[in-house]
């Protein structure tokens, strides 16, 4: 019986982390870079701070609460908001990096993305217009 | 972090009425609320130093029988301009319970990214001695309640001068690395003043040349650094000698190593302090800590041992802690912390054995 249960919560566990939404990482379609796993990483961290084509990087992030942003800086950066904001907190108030602006919904990081080609943003996969393209999938 | 720049932009623009319209401005900062009490302790009865818990040296910030919220409560507040291309203007500033919350600048200094890998600095900044020197004040970016209170004993803290920061990458390694040179001239030294000399000391550290190289990768982090400077002191406006010389050397070597596998993590810190007619003072610590989703519990151990052919009985004083961080709140942490204080030394006694409890709340914004 208790086997039973626990695979039984097993089951929805893995249900729910295999029917968590895509995330797309979005850059201005002018931006000719391609990007990987490892450089979004960079980025995000401050460790990287423009992209493989030329040009600096204006990072964006969702708010710390958007589901969104949890499943990117844990699945992408494998960091709890805790973590990521402990490291940007180290580097911020030590003069060594600017922490990603924050925007306050989906449309309003697709429209900052559309508008500025140093961006860089990450949205739901479902979310995403022609406005933007689309470098990596996660 | 949230470095939002509409909500206080009716409070920025009333400071910088006068600055030019292209600059934009980013404020942001943190704050701890901390309180905290001795359990109990020997005190220093050869100094007549009541029982103490000494938690932040260089302030000479410390808890006593009754509870306190002064001693490591703070509000800091950062505004960054950025002027475009790569130039930037950066104030810190922050109010402690234990200075009356008297707001100082600990932070004031210009920025410019030459390139994608460098960055030149000048101006008011931490002396980054040791791992958490530079970020000491941000209580939300570490587990513990503090930085290892017997390993963060410099009486020099801050500088002035100029550095350049290198980053760049070799293989699956992150590197980045701080050259700095400067000066510190405190005119009236707390922690010398107060604790070990009981006058007026003014403390210099003039010649400040040290130089930080930090490796890490996915989960192991190596941080290197060396520093020298001259010293000159003044007691009660003596000028103080050493071996004739009216000043000497000093020379301080660290390194850290944090591995972080997801739930576990070990930090770890070594340094010296080679100083002249003083011997060399050794700091080391250790701490564990499991991440269990929004809980953290950890358990710490530090030391300080002062050695040489001129030391009797020098400094002597190690500190085991056990406490939980907990994240109750995406810009928020909550603490609680037990030290367990051993004070080794007679001659050099600091604050005395004692046992403390002190617990709080970081956030950052």
């Amino acid at each position: 019986m208790r086997i039973l249960q626990k695979l039984f919560i097993t089951g929805i566990t893995l249900a729910s982390f295999s029917g968590m939404a895509e995330i797309s990482v979005i850059v201005n379609n002018d931006n000719a870079s391609t990007l990987d796993e490892k450089l979004v990483k960079r980025i995000y961290l401050g460790k990287a701070k423009s992209f493989p084509a030329g040009g600096k990087v204006t990072a964006l992030t969702l708010k710390d609460d958007a589901p969104v942003s949890e499943a990117f800086r844990q699945n992408v950066l494998k960091k709890s908001n805790s973590q990521y904001k402990s490291h940007w907190s180290k580097l911020a108030f030590t003069g060594k990096g600017t922490p990603p602006t924050e925007v306050s919904s989906e449309s309003e990081m697709i429209s900052t993305v559309k508008s500025d080609v140093t961006a860089i943003g990450f949205v739901d996969s479902a979310s995403v217009t022609s406005d933007v393209k689309v470098v990596a999938r996660f | 972090m949230k470095f939002c720049k509409l909500a206080q932009l009716s409070f920025v623009s009333l400071l910088t009425v006068s600055l030019s319209a292209s600059a934009e401005i980013n404020l942001s900062g943190f704050a701890s609320i901390n309180a905290g009490k001795v359990l109990s302790g020997s005190g220093v009865p050869q100094f007549d130093v009541p029982p103490t818990f000494l938690a932040d040296y260089p302030i000479v910030s410390s808890y006593q029988d009754e509870w306190d919220f002064d001693p490591e409560s703070l509000f800091g507040l950062q505004a960054s301009a950025s002027l475009g291309d790569g130039l930037s203007a950066t104030a810190q500033i922050v109010a402690r319970g234990a200075n009356s919350w008297d707001p100082e600048f600990e932070w004031a200094y210009i920025s410019y990214d030459v390139n994608d890998e460098w960055t030149i600095q000048a101006g008011k900044k931490r002396l980054p001695l040791f791992y958490y020197s530079d970020f000491y004040d941000v209580g939300y970016a570490y587990v513990w309640m503090r930085a290892p209170a017997d390993n963060y004993t410099w009486q020099i803290f801050n500088y002035t001068g100029v550095n350049a920061l290198y980053t760049t990458d070799v293989g699956d390694w992150s590197v980045s690395t701080n050259f700095y040179l400067g000066k510190e001239d405190d005119k009236d030294n707390k922690l010398l003043g107060d604790f070990f000399f009981a006058a007026e000391t003014r403390e210099i550290w003039k010649d400040i040349v040290g130089g930080v190289v930090n490796l890490s990768k996915d989960w192991l982090e190596i941080r290197l650094t060396h520093m020298q400077y001259t010293n000159e002191r003044y007691i009660g406006g003596i000028r103080q000698t050493w071996g004739g010389d009216d000043q000497r050397g000093g020379k301080f070597y660290g390194i850290a190593a944090n591995a972080d596998f997801e739930q576990f993590f070990i930090l770890t810190e070594l340094s010296r302090l080679d100083l002249e007619f003083d011997g060399n003072l050794d700091t080391q610590m250790i701490t564990f800590g499991y991440r269990m989703n929004d809980f953290t519990p950890y358990i710490a151990y530090s030391k300080m041992e002062q050695k040489g052919d001129d030391v009797i009985d020098g400094e002597n004083h190690s500190t085991t802690a056990i406490g939980l961080r907990w994240d109750f709140h995406s810009s928020a942490a909550f603490k609680v912390q037990f030290d367990k204080v051993k004070d080794n030394s007679f001659d050099f006694a600091v604050a005395g054995d004692s046992e403390a409890l002190t617990f709080g709340i970081d956030l950052v914004f």
